[in-house]
């Protein structure tokens, strides 16, 4: 009898439903997922800060492995927290100076080569690599430092300039963890403005600005996924495949950053529940949107090989197509129909910018 | 008359040209989104070009006696949404991108003979986006928006930390740089993408901001060909208003007044150009097409909206398809 009460007023209640629904979905998304997922990224990141300073003052194969696993590590926890592209992440270029992919003419390759050829020692030192270009100072560097030709030598005293270049990289890697953790751990900050949107901040007036901004993010972030980091590199119609054009081929990170992505941005659905508060006619969508998840999960499942095997091999090239496909089911899912079971502007001129 | 690009009720791209009381004259197909319209009463024709990065150009007849022509972008080349003919038609310039060098390129083609592609001019930036020619007929003004992007990385935008967004003046007769003007360095995240042109030559220009959301730089601003270039200081909760985003401008008949819209804060603007002040500030949801409308201006909509604003003596009207982001006014 109660749950039928309930029931009825869910569908008497509708529109007042749907401007209370927004704060708790709010603030679960920034205490259940953007906090605690920009903390365990701080705390990876201090442990490859750790594991990189220890290998420069005792290098072997093992604290290189350790190395390696911190890194494979950070660069997951920081794949989980990509797509929140608001606040702190969006100031001080720390998106770009984090990873800054693609990198299109590879021009930070050919940066970080030079500074390892010339040992640039103003790059080993975190204060004067942060004013460095951003394509020095991030994941990207770091990788090619701990995986890239020559990191062998990172076993050895022959190392030393390269080990003390990737410990500088990591602490900045570290350092703006904490500024990203600590922003949003702030009362009055980022954090406060969206859970309780209010006209007087220039970011989020309303619950439904910051609503829209929080499935805006997940959009963009599918979008970015397929767009920058499975696209680029399977063959296409009328093009060979480019494994060297996938993120982190190195370390053979490649698909565990896809995964990562996807993975954080399910969770983000999931955890703060914004699709779970919607009409009772949209009721379906949540569960569209989770089972869509792990179709794409499947597939990643399917791609088991390194990226440069996996672009050759034919169950695995199909595994991939699909993951572009689903990404974009996902997408279209969220961007399209979520936003509408929201009652948020969906006018398709104002999807995204031109 | 007036023509839009817009999106059917199917989810088909398409462009529409639409009579004085909003009678629907025609619609045409696009093979995919299409952005904004030139007309050129000198050669008959109309173009739509693809929404950037986009590969077509659909050259139609306003009048409907020819069936439209597509044209595709040459190899290394991509359509950014925009253009407009010669002040005889002879020619159609429109705004592209040279993708593997970063380098917006004006392409220009003969409008003559079948719309061969005859050349190209530098538009001196990266991702121009709007161009318009200035009164005198032998000035370009394009506003190279600043953002990188390529066809590997779909609409990803790949150089925020070091855009570089301008105003550019190029001669149209050589292609030369006449002039090009940039906001503070502090505004480099601050893409130029809109413009209109008011009775004394002035070229007031629309913003999108690609820094954090917290940040809200002015927005509005004009350039003009003897050098200068300045924002206009908006109330702050109009500027709050436009989210960051201005996606068209508009001059009025007279010149006297520029429109601005925001489809992302669902805000449209009247601005005085001698007062530099709002006139109007009105709301539609979602609206973002702008053009003059007899005393004041018509603004068009995401949701298939039609409505006069600022004067505009004209009923509010839906269609059974969205509109694009730019509507222009066709003069008889």
């Amino acid at each position: 009898m109660r749950k039928l009460l309930v029931g009825m007023m869910l569908i008497l209640s509708g529109p007042t439903l749907a401007q209370e629904a927004p704060g708790k979905v709010l603030e679960a998304a920034v205490n259940q997922v953007i906090r605690p997922g920009m903390s365990a990224f701080a705390e990876k990141a201090g442990v490859l800060e750790g594991s990189v300073a220890a290998l420069c003052s005792d290098p072997s194969a093992e604290g290189l492995e350790t190395a390696h696993d911190a890194f494979a590590d950070a660069a997951i926890a920081y794949g989980h927290v990509e797509f929140i592209r608001i606040g702190p992440l969006m100031e001080d270029n720390r998106a770009e100076r984090l990873l800054f992919f693609p990198d299109r003419k590879g021009i930070g390759l050919r940066q970080v080569q030079a500074i390892l050829a010339n040992e640039d020692a103003s790059a080993a030192d975190v204060a004067s690599l942060r004013g460095k270009s951003v394509a020095v100072q991030g994941f990207g560097a770091l990788e090619f430092v701990l995986h890239g030709t020559g990191f062998e030598a990172l076993t050895g005293a022959e190392g030393q300039f390269r080990c003390q270049y990737g410990a500088a990289i990591a602490t900045n890697i570290s350092d703006i963890a904490d500024e990203l953790a600590f922003a949003w751990q702030q009362e009055n900050g980022i954090a406060a403005h969206l859970m309780q949107p209010a006209p007087e901040y220039d970011d989020y007036r309303t619950p439904t600005e910051a609503l829209e901004e929080i499935v805006g993010l997940v959009s963009h972030g599918l979008e970015a996924t397929r767009d920058t980091r499975i696209n680029p590199f399977i063959a296409k119609a009328d093009a060979a495949p480019k494994p060297k054009l996938a993120l982190f081929w190195r370390s053979g990170l490649t698909m565990a950053m896809i995964r990562a992505n996807l993975e954080g941005m399910r969770r983000f659905i999931d955890q703060s529940g914004v699709a779970r508060n919607v009409a009772e006619k949209d009721k379906g969508l949540d569960n569209s949107i989770a089972f869509e998840f792990s179709n794409a999960n499947r597939a990643l499942d399917l791609v088991t090989s390194p990226v440069e095997q996996a672009v050759e091999d034919p169950k695995q090239v199909q595994a991939l197509h699909y993951l572009v496909l689903v990404t974009g089911s996902l997408q279209a899912q969220v961007g399209e129909q979520l936003s509408a079971a929201l009652g948020l502007s969906v006018g398709f001129s104002s999807l995204d910018g031109d | 008359m007036f023509a839009s690009s817009v999106q059917t009720a199917s989810g088909r791209y398409g462009a529409v040209l639409l009579g004085e009381r909003g009678d629907v004259i025609a619609s045409i197909d696009l093979p995919d989104r299409g952005h904004d319209i030139t007309v050129s009463r000198e050669a008959g024709r109309g173009v739509v070009f693809a929404r950037q990065p986009g590969t077509f150009a659909v050259v139609f007849d306003p009048a409907g006696r020819e069936a439209p022509v597509t044209l595709t972008s040459v190899e290394g080349r991509h359509f950014f949404g925009h253009g407009v003919f010669s002040p005889n038609g002879n020619l159609l310039y429109a705004t592209e991108s040279d993708f593997e060098a970063a380098q917006g390129i004006i392409g220009i083609y003969d409008a003559s003979d079948g719309y061969g592609r005859v050349g190209e001019f530098p538009t001196y930036g990266t991702g121009p986006h709007e161009m318009l020619l200035m009164p005198d007929g032998i000035h370009f003004v394009v506003a190279n928006g600043g953002i990188e992007t390529h066809p590997d990385y779909g609409r990803a935008e790949l150089n925020l930390q070091t855009m570089d967004p301008s105003v550019v003046f190029i001669d149209r007769r050589d292609g030369s740089l006449m002039g090009q003007l940039r906001l503070d360095a502090g505004l480099h995240q601050l893409s130029i993408r809109h413009m209109a042109i008011d009775a004394r030559s002035r070229v007031w220009f629309g913003c999108q901001y690609k820094g954090a959301p917290s940040d809200s730089p002015q927005l509005v601003g004009y350039a003009s060909m003897d050098g200068a270039i300045e924002l206009i200081e908006l109330p702050p909760e109009t500027l709050a208003d436009l989210r960051n985003y201005v996606g068209s401008v508009a001059v009025s008949t007279d010149g006297n007044r520029v429109a601005v819209s925001s489809p992302e804060g669902n805000l449209l603007v009247a601005i005085d150009v001698e007062g530099r002040r709002p006139v109007l500030v009105e709301t539609l949801r979602s609206g973002c097409g702008l053009a003059a409308d007899d005393k004041g201006f018509v603004a068009t909509s995401g949701e298939g909206e039609m409505v006069g604003i600022a004067g505009a003596s004209r009923e509010p009207q839906h269609f059974p398809f969205l509109f694009d982001n730019h509507m222009l006014r066709i003069d008889a």
